[in-house]
């Protein structure tokens, strides 16, 4: 069998005490949506943070393969190399992923000399517009602490698509959004897929989103995976009792 | 996390109890010191330190250990001194200013503005030096801009609990402003500015001894560590021990003051 | 923004020139309520005999008999075009004795200024990166120890250890190069242990900010993260931390000025002071504030240009 793009086994993971993530097992094809859904404190987002690794999060057990290497425990040096170019991150609150004051420019410029990349502004620019940013050339005269939430929110999409990652993490990208704003994000991520074959990890507590744009669904509660299998086996038979509830509770998003 | 609190307290609590015996030994120095510290002899002059004089003697033959005691004495008495009343002052200050509000709340706060926009050395070596000397006018010197932190401090306290219920069910209570601040506005925010109180005895002893060394604060005879420094450093080829056991004893004893500071902030801190 | 920036620092300079004017009232205040007359104190301080008539016709001609308002207004007019009247001691202006003082005390204290900065920027970065290592406790130590020591301290020590016990340095500055070395360390010692300490926290604040981490998220490369993002950020700061320390400096410098007889406005001073020659001790008042207040409007102004969210 193939190699997944990230395959993730038998994951435990703590912040010093006890452990918050338990017994985790996730594999993420090339190209694949994933949505792992759960409420706040679920651990949904403790598993972003174990697999980029860089919240003082120790894992306790078991083991993170990504692109046919470990990197459960890699060295920061050798963790920074992938970051960006192999794996991308959308926090949860976008703004705060910039140095606040300082040029969106010199921040994207630093971000790719950082890899040995270019800055090659045009193609910068063409990507702010291809996400609808309009003036992309003035946005990134401005800075972070300048602009509106979801300006800082496309600005680190863009942040992340520039490295045309092989994987792009969305740590509940859209909760910090309006419905209208949200419903683009997604439909942009969708079509980022589609284009460049990128995979993607999104964390939601939303089950609409999952069902609009996922392949597979996970799950999350109380730090483990309690149901995974593909959107519909998880819309339509859901096995779980915690799983039935949530997407009794939830109304319904037209596709 | 519980268990580094509980080394910051007992960090805190050794840096106290070494505090503490400064200031014992600096109570008891009449007690403890082997020599009169006033008492000159041509006999003794310069003599290195010997089991008689520990610390030696110096240009009039005094004993340096026993000024050296004494001197903690001039110095620690005087420094407490100086923040007691700057604490005292600017708490009161600060509170009326926070409780009360209005004109007298903007006038003092931009005296304490005006007071800060001035460099404190700077003002407390002039004063210092126009008052010809002597302690009084040193502590006075550095007093004048003292008294602004702690009034900040207690002011903005003051506000943040000034509309608590239990103040108002206090007001409610017919309770008249006089008893409101010194009942329950002061026991609440006193230790914000007690501590701030604690950070500032190092610089205080800093400035103090500061402007003893410069001959405008305390005269001599009376014994304090600067002055005697000062004294001492023209014969310091000679004599080095009179410059050194004093230097060491200021070391010391700014040391232990910065550190207890340093230590309650971190265990505040710690949660 | 451009326009709002301007109105704010029009406000701070006219606050500013309140400041000042007030300043020159106290500075004039403390003069006239200073005990002793400054007649008297002129002619004693020249060494005349002082008898009723002499004082009297003395009063007279320093002006000292009319009101207090008109002599204040007479003098500040003086400082404004630079005429700082006539010293008590030797009846030569005042002025360009402090402006000579000013310059050799600008030298020391740019040099102890930026030996503590060279020292400490480096110090107090690394030390906040490699936090609680060994590194990190014994950088912490040192500058707890600088910060506890009082510069006449720290100078005195020095004096004995290098110019005595070693022998390779002349004990008397008189301003020369060489003898620059030895003041500037003894006010640089202190300060840089304060700067290190601050610079420390600032550091390790910026580092914990999430920014930091959203940088590391995409990979940029730790060297620029620290240099080109946390200490960028943090320099507004640390300018603020100088500015304040520069009134300290002032202090310190009449101090290991009068140590070390470097001939500048902290030893004229000390002078002025002990023969009671209040033209000089008013101007250097005055000089020394109006110089802190300044540089303390200038910082406020580079660090809103450095964040513009300040």
């Amino acid at each position: 069998m193939r190699e997944k793009l990230l395959q993730i086994t038998s994951l435990n993971a703590s912040y010093g005490d006890a452990d918050v993530l338990t017994g985790i097992d996730l594999g993420i094809d090339a190209g694949e949506i994933v949505c792992i859904v759960g409420e706040s404190g679920s651990g949904k987002s403790t598993l972003i943070k174990a697999i980029h690794g860089m919240s003082g999060l120790r894992i306790t057990n078991g083991s993170i393969r990504f692109d046919g290497r470990d990197i459960t425990n890699l060295p920061a040096a050798e963790r920074r190399k992938i970051m960006g170019p192999g794996i991308g991150l959308i926090p949860q609150d976008p703004g705060t992923s910039f140095n606040p004051i300082r040029r969106f420019d010199v921040q994207f410029k630093e971000a790719l000399q950082s890899h040995g990349l270019p800055y090659d502004e045009n193609a910068i620019v063409g990507m702010l517009r291809t996400i609808e940013l309009e003036d992309a050339k003035a946005v990134l005269r401005n800075r972070p602490y300048e602009m509106s939430g979801g300006m800082n929110q496309r600005i680190a999409i863009a942040a992340a698509m520039m490295f045309r990652p092989r994987l792009l993490m969305c740590d509940e990208a859209t909760s910090a959004l309006d419905v209208t704003t949200a419903g683009a994000v997604v439909g942009e991520l969708v079509r980022i897929r589609k284009e460049q074959g990128t995979a993607i990890l999104m964390v939601t507590h939303h089950l609409g989103i999952a069902q609009r744009m996922a392949d597979h669904v996970g799950i999350m509660r109380k730090g483990a995976m309690i149901e995974y299998g593909t959107v519909r086996d998880i819309f339509e038979n859901p096995q779980n009792e915690y799983t039935k509830r949530l997407i009794t509770d939830v109304p319904k998003l037209k596709k | 996390m519980k268990k580094r609190k509980k080394q910051l307290r007992n960090r805190m609590i050794i840096a106290a109890a070494f505090a503490l015996l400064l200031v014992l030994i600096a109570i008891l120095a009449p007690v403890i010191a082997p020599n009169d510290p006033y008492k000159t002899s041509a006999a003794l002059i310069r003599k290195a330190p010997s089991a008689a004089y520990l610390f030696g003697t110096d240009n009039l033959g005094r004993c340096v250990l026993s000024r050296v005691l004494i001197g903690a004495r001039t110095t620690i008495a005087s420094t407490f001194f100086l923040v007691a009343i700057s604490f005292a002052v600017g708490i009161l200050i600060g509170m009326m200013c926070g409780y009360f509000g209005g004109i007298i709340d903007g006038l003092l706060m931009r005296l304490a503005d005006l007071m800060l926009a001035f460099p404190q050395m700077v003002v407390a070596i002039a004063v210092a030096g126009i008052l010809g000397g002597g302690l009084g006018g040193a502590m006075l010197a550095l007093g004048i801009t003292m008294w602004t932190s702690f009034a900040r401090l207690a002011r903005s306290h003051t506000l943040a609990i000034k509309n608590e219920p239990y103040i108002m069910a206090a007001k409610l209570q017919g309770k008249n402003s006089f008893q409101i601040l010194f009942t329950h506005i002061f026991p609440n925010i006193l230790e914000p500015v007690l501590v701030n109180a604690l950070t500032q005895i190092g610089t205080t002893m800093i400035g103090i001894s500061g402007l003893s060394f410069l001959g405008l604060g305390v005269v001599a005879p009376q014994a304090e560590w600067g002055s005697m420094i000062s004294e001492a450093r023209a014969y310091i080829q000679i004599a080095p021990w009179a410059v050194l056991f004093p230097a060491a004893a200021t070391v010391l004893t700014i040391t232990v003051f910065n550190y207890l500071g340093d230590a309650v902030m971190e265990y505040r801190d710690a949660d | 923004m451009g326009k709002q920036t301007a109105k704010q620092i029009a406000k701070r300079i006219v606050s500013l020139i309140i400041i000042l004017l007030i300043l020159s009232f106290l500075t004039f205040l403390l003069m006239y309520l200073a005990p002793g007359d400054p007649a008297e104190k002129r002619l004693s301080s020249q060494g005349v005999a002082v008898t009723k008539e002499v004082l009297e016709a003395e009063q007279e001609r320093m002006g000292l008999l009319r009101p207090f308002m008109v002599r204040y207004g007479e003098w500040l007019g003086g400082v404004l075009h630079g005429d700082f009247g006539l010293s008590f001691k030797d009846d030569m202006p005042v002025g360009p004795k402090l402006v000579a003082g000013l310059k050799k005390t600008t030298g020391l204290a740019s040099a102890s200024l930026l030996l503590a900065l060279l020292v400490s920027i480096p110090l107090g970065i690394l030390s906040a990166v490699k936090r609680n290592s060994i590194f990190d406790h014994i950088v912490r130590l040192l500058s707890f120890i600088g910060n506890s020591l009082p510069n006449f301290l720290i100078s005195v020590l020095l004096m004995y250890l290098l110019c005595i016990r070693l022998d390779l340095f002349p004990v008397v500055a008189t301003g020369s190069l060489q003898g620059l070395f030895l003041p500037a360390i003894s006010l640089a010692i202190p300060m840089a242990g304060r700067f290190t300490r601050q610079i420390r926290t600032e550091t390790i604040e910026q580092l914990n900010k999430e920014y930091v981490t959203g940088l590391r998220t995409r990979g940029v490369r730790e060297k620029t993260i620290l240099i080109n993002n946390v200490f960028h950020n943090a320099i507004g700061h640390i300018f603020t931390v100088v500015a304040l320390q520069i009134g300290v400096l002032m202090g310190g410098s009449v101090v290991i000025e009068t140590i070390f007889r470097w001939p500048g406005i902290g030893k004229l001073v000390m002078d002025s002071i002990n023969a009671r020659d209040y033209p000089t001790i008013m101007g250097f008042v005055l000089i020394m504030g109006t110089i802190y207040v300044v540089i303390n409007l200038i910082t406020d102004i580079v660090y809103h240009v450095l964040d513009p969210r300040v």
